[in-house]
């Protein structure tokens, strides 16, 4: 195979067995490989119904054809596995070298199944695969466990591993790589934790064979020139980073602020791109065959929050900034290192806080339950004392450690929560951007902005130039991007490359990496096949339309200031059309003629 | 009127945000006259050639002036005009 290594490497940590498996190509034409390719073994092998955190459910390592490739920004893969914070199928997407460093090795995916007796690790050095004691290292926040791994493993392995997040079963731990990068969203942590597996480490000096060498780097070279050309991709991202959104959003009006009370924080310039990089940045910094390095590393001298590491990024300074009320940058910065040593989907984290800061004003959280932590908005050290709180899951943190949902369930008002099948909504109120609404209402991973990144053409004027109060036409965008998104993340391409490359591009790298012919349509034919079997997980485990929604506060208290004063979210007017495009009949199941369509019979 | 500027626009103008207290009844005269007051690479950064960049985002009161009358935007004392590049991220 081309582009595919061909091999699987399957691996039982209840029993020990080790296994490689030929990759089967008639699932990678179809499901491409990463996020898709997961998905297919997660439905033929993993009930839907199974509970996410016992030896049933499984846990997939997933790079692409373009990981470890010149592909622009082709560093990428996915974790994939059943989410235990939302109960959805999950696809959580990573950079840094890791993916590609296991293609090195020769393995188009990577399973975990069972549970190991006792903490171990995975070392991974191309043929060789061994499980490993970890208990030694049991307890280690990331970078310690970075460190250690390779101190005894090899110098250049790159490791993916949970912090104690993971370990403790935080519903919203993420699965670390190379330090700071974050396959973040879902709770994939808690998984690998529930496994007893504390890292994979890897070391790989194979290559990835190209069909049409050069045709593939014409392409690779066209692609690479379009994102460097373009004014996003080329260098505003560089300059200031994902966080240079903040103050759009706010002066459109659709900045959530305070847990979703209101679309607007006056003081948003003091935490946005632009702020960070003038006081906090040391340098930008890319993944593997990045030509956009947006990602930050960063500083903080102030004794109280002292720290190095990387980022915030948009989401990360949105919900621990103006949706917790919080315009202290250096606070903000600290907390992100945090969740990036603790092993936590910093985007729950902060939303979370925000919630309990909600209903700790309202009086539902007292001192006494929070063991005297003023959980008021604004307090910035409470933000980060709740934070080691929820990463060790003591005190107040062990039922923030739960997410929003079931946190304020347990306080008795679940409609505080600012979720979406369980899963907090990121940084783009959907009162103010009609569009994306609708796409979190319908995301198969719950809350989350890049299943359908519609805030591009919405607010940006990133390829059209959409009026974001209005509804028309929404739908359409909406269901365009999530397949175009589907196939892009099973590529093992990062969804940034869209920022300069077209889909022709993407299609005509595929084709010339693998000698698979995909055109355009091709190429968006299998993203919607990879949806529509994403939402068909979802409806066996359980799911139906009525989970196709939006907190009430979005449907029914409009927004009290700012650019988008009055609005509210019109999602009833766009459902109904979104299950039409997507040929699906009015409860949102796939008709068996959309299921033959798409060869998912 | 309050002008505000991001991102990259602000090297071109030094500042954050300014009052603006001239005549300025359209988005065109309002650039123009910031035109004179922050200098030509000011101009060839939102208006080159008499056309507003591919690369800016202008919004009044939060509205993106593509949704409006573009330059002929209408404006008032009371408005709030907001400068960006293209920008993105998520």
């Amino acid at each position: 195979m081309f582009g595919w290594s061909g091999t699987i490497l399957r691996v039982n940590l209840t029993t020990g067995a080790i296994r490689k498996e030929a990759t089967n190509p008639a699932d990678t034409a179809k499901f491409i490989g990463a996020r898709g390719l997961g998905t297919k073994i997660m439905v033929d092998e993993v009930d839907p119904k199974v509970d996410p955190l016992s030896p049933e459910n499984k846990l997939i390592f997933a790079p692409g054809p373009f990981s470890g490739t010149f592909a622009p920004s082709g560093g990428r893969y996915d974790v994939v596995t059943k989410g235990p914070l939302t109960g959805t199928i999950a696809a959580s997407n990573s950079g840094g070298s890791f993916g590609p460093e296991l293609k090195y090795a020769g393995y188009d995916l990577l399973i975990l199944e069972g549970k190991a007796a006792k903490p171990v690790y995975l070392w991974i050095k191309d043929d060789l695969v061994e499980i490993r004691d970890a208990s030694h290292i049991w307890g280690n926040l990331v970078p310690e466990t970075t460190e250690l791994l390779r101190a005894e493993t090899d110098e250049e392995a790159k490791v993916a591993c949970i912090g104690p997040a993971g370990e403790k079963g935080v519903l919203f731990a993420a699965i670390m790589n190379d330090m700071h990068r974050a396959a973040g969203r879902s709770g994939v942590g808690a998984v690998m934790g529930s496994k007893n597996l504390k890292a994979v480490v890897v070391v790989g000096m194979g290559a990835v064979k190209v069909a049409d060498p050069k045709g593939f780097m014409a392409a690779v070279e066209k692609a690479r020139a379009a994102v460097k050309l373009h004014p996003v991709g080329g260098a505003g991202l560089k300059a200031y980073g994902t966080d240079v959104l903040v103050n759009i959003l706010n002066e459109t009006g659709a900045l959530p602020t305070r847990n979703f009370q209101d679309a607007h924080f006056p003081t948003a310039n003091k935490v946005g791109g632009e702020s960070l990089s003038e006081k906090l940045l040391v340098r930008p910094k890319g993944c593997y065959s990045c030509v956009i390095s947006c990602g930050r590393v960063t500083k903080v001298s102030n004794p109280k929050y002292m720290g190095e590491g990387e980022g915030p990024e948009y989401e990360a300074a949105w919900c621990m900034g103006p949706d917790c009320g919080i315009d202290d940058l250096e606070a903000i910065v600290k907390t992100n290192f945090l969740c990036n040593e603790y092993g936590l989907d910093s985007i729950t984290l902060g939303a979370t806080i925000a919630c309990g800061m909600d209903l700790f004003e309202a009086g539902h959280v007292t001192l006494k339950d929070t063991g005297g932590v003023d959980m008021s908005f604004g307090n910035a050290d409470s933000l980060v004392e709740l934070t080691r709180l929820i990463g060790n899951r003591e005190g107040i943190g062990d039922k923030l450690a739960l997410g929003s949902y079931r946190f304020a369930e347990g306080y008795g008002h679940p409609e505080f929560s600012m979720t979406v099948k369980k899963q907090e909504m990121p940084a783009y109120d959907p009162r103010g951007v009609q569009g994306i609404g609708l796409e979190y209402a319908t995301s198969n991973r719950g809350g989350c902005h890049v299943r359908g990144y519609t805030i591009a053409v919405e607010v940006l004027g990133n390829g059209a130039k959409l009026d974001p109060h209005v509804t028309a036409e929404k739908p359409f965008w909406v269901k365009l991007f999530q397949d175009l998104t589907a196939a892009i993340d099973s590529t093992g391409a990062c969804l940034f490359g869209t920022f300069g490359m077209s889909g022709e591009d993407f299609a005509s790298m595929l084709t010339t990496l693998t000698g698979v012919s995909y055109t355009l349509d091709d190429y968006l034919k299998a993203g919607e096949r990879i949806w529509n079997l994403e939402r068909m997980f979802n409806l066996k485990a359980g799911f139906t339309s009525a989970d196709d929604n939006l907190p009430e506060r979005l449907l029914k208290c409009p927004i009290k200031t700012g650019p988008s004063k009055g609005e509210v979210s019109h999602l009833a007017d766009m459902l109904p059309e979104y299950y039409q495009l997507r040929g699906w009949d009015e409860h949102g199941v796939p008709t068996p003629e959309k299921i033959k369509e798409l060869a998912l019979d | 009127m309050l002008i505000k500027f991001f991102a990259d626009v602000r090297k071109f103008t030094g500042r954050l945000e300014q009052e603006w207290t001239r005549p300025a009844p359209t988005l065109r005269e309002l650039v123009l006259g910031l035109a004179e007051q922050h200098g030509q690479a000011f101009l060839d950064r939102v208006l080159p050639g008499g056309k507003l960049s591919a690369t800016i985002i202008v919004l009044v009161n939060g509205q993106s002036i593509v949704h409006l009358e573009g330059l002929e935007t209408a404006l008032r004392p009371e408005d709030t005009v907001a400068f960006f590049p293209m920008i993105a991220g998520g």
